[in-house]
C-alpha cells in the first residue's frame, strides 16, 4: 500500500485534533462545570489552534510542491539550445 | 442559563456539527486536496471550529457566573442551597431574591470591582478551582464548612458598588452614619456579626466558633423587600 504524503498526512491529523478540540468545546457547553469549561478555554482552544496551524501549512506545502512541479515541467518542456 | 436559553450556545453548537459533518465526510470520502476540498475544509477545520470558540467561549464565561456553577462543586453546596432557598434570611439568599442579581448573586458579589475586576476574579476562580482538586476535593460538606474561608476579608467596596453610602435612605440609618468613615475605609466589614451578619449562615471567619446564622428578619414582601433600591 502507497503510503499517503506528508500534506495528506498533515490535514488527517488536522481533522482528528479539530474533532477533539470541537468535542471538549461542546463538552463545556452541555456540562458546564469547571473542568470542562477550563479544559475547553485551554486544551481545546490549544487543539484547534494547533489543527488550523497545521492545516494551513499542509495547504501552504501542498500548493508550494504544485508551484516547484509546475516549473519544473514548463522548464523541461522549454526546447533546449543546440 | 440553559443551552436551549442561550442563541449562542445554539449558534455554537450548530457551528459545531457543521464543522463535524465536513471533518467526517473528508475523512470518509478522502478526496485529493484540490481547490474544492481546500475550502471545505478551511470551513470545516478553521471558519467553523472558531465560530464554537467564539460563541463557546463567551456561553463560558456567561456560564462560570452562574450559581449553579459555583454550586457544582460540593464544598460550596451549602452556600448555593442557602443562596437558592427562598426561605432563608442570609445575605446571600437575600440577594439572590434580588432580580438584579438573581442567579448571578455569587459572582455579583464576589467580583472585584474596578477596570480588572473580571479578570482578577477569573484569575482567582482559576485559584479556586486549582485548590479545589488540589485539596478539597475530597473533605466531607461538615467539615468544609469550618475549614473553608475567604482568602482575605470581604472588601466593603463590593458591597459599595451598589450601596453607594452615598443615598439619603442609607444614610438616615443612624448606625451608617456613625461608622461613615469606617465602612467607607473598611475597618468595619458590613457582612460582620455587628453589622449585617455573615453572609453565608455556615461562614465564620478563621477562629470564631460557628454561631446561629441570620440576624435579619425574614421579609413579609419580597417582591418590595428584596428587589428594591440599594442606596
Amino acid at each position: 500500500m502507497k503510503p499517503p504524503p506528508p500534506t495528506s498526512r498533515l490535514v488527517l491529523v488536522s481533522c482528528v485534533l479539530t474533532l477533539a478540540a470541537v468535542g471538549l468545546m461542546v463538552w463545556s457547553l452541555l456540562d458546564p462545570r469547571p473542568v470542562p469549561v477550563v479544559a475547553a478555554m485551554s486544551i481545546g482552544q490549544g487543539l484547534g489552534t494547533a489543527s488550523l496551524g497545521a492545516f494551513l501549512y499542509a495547504v501552504g506545502a501542498d500548493l508550494r510542491s504544485r508551484y516547484v512541479r509546475a516549473r519544473a515541467e514548463r522548464e523541461s518542456a522549454r526546447p533546449r539550445p543546440p | 442559563m440553559t443551552v436551549q436559553s442561550s442563541p449562542l450556545a445554539v449558534v455554537a453548537l450548530a457551528c459545531a456539527a457543521l464543522s463535524a459533518a465536513i471533518i467526517v465526510g473528508y475523512l470518509i470520502l478522502r478526496p485529493p486536496l484540490g481547490p474544492s476540498s481546500r475550502i471545505w475544509l478551511l470551513f470545516g477545520l478553521g471558519v467553523f471550529p472558531i465560530g464554537v470558540a467564539f460563541a463557546g467561549n463567551i456561553q463560558g464565561f456567561e456560564a462560570t457566573k452562574e450559581r449553579q456553577f459555583c454550586g457544582s462543586c460540593h464544598v460550596m453546596i451549602p452556600h448555593a442551597s442557602d443562596s437558592n432557598s427562598i426561605t432563608s434570611v442570609s445575605l446571600s439568599s437575600r440577594h439572590a431574591r434580588n432580580k438584579l442579581f438573581g442567579n448571578e448573586n455569587c459572582y455579583s458579589c464576589h467580583a472585584d470591582y474596578g477596570m480588572f475586576g473580571t479578570i482578577v476574579t477569573k484569575l482567582g476562580g482559576m485559584r479556586h478551582v486549582w485548590l479545589y482538586y488540589t485539596e478539597y476535593r475530597n473533605v466531607p460538606i461538615e467539615e468544609a464548612k469550618t475549614t473553608i474561608h475567604l482568602l482575605k476579608p470581604y472588601p466593603n467596596d463590593n458591597c459599595m458598588q451598589c450601596h453607594s453610602t452615598e443615598g439619603k435612605l442609607w444614610l438616615e440609618v443612624p448606625d451608617h452614619k456613625a461608622s461613615l468613615g469606617d465602612v467607607r475605609q473598611g475597618r468595619v466589614s458590613c457582612a460582620s456579626a455587628g453589622c449585617h451578619g455573615y453572609a453565608h449562615p455556615n461562614f465564620r471567619p478563621p477562629g470564631e466558633a460557628p454561631a446561629e446564622p441570620a440576624v435579619h428578619p425574614a421579609p413579609t414582601d419580597s417582591s418590595k423587600t428584596d428587589a428594591g433600591s440599594a442606596p
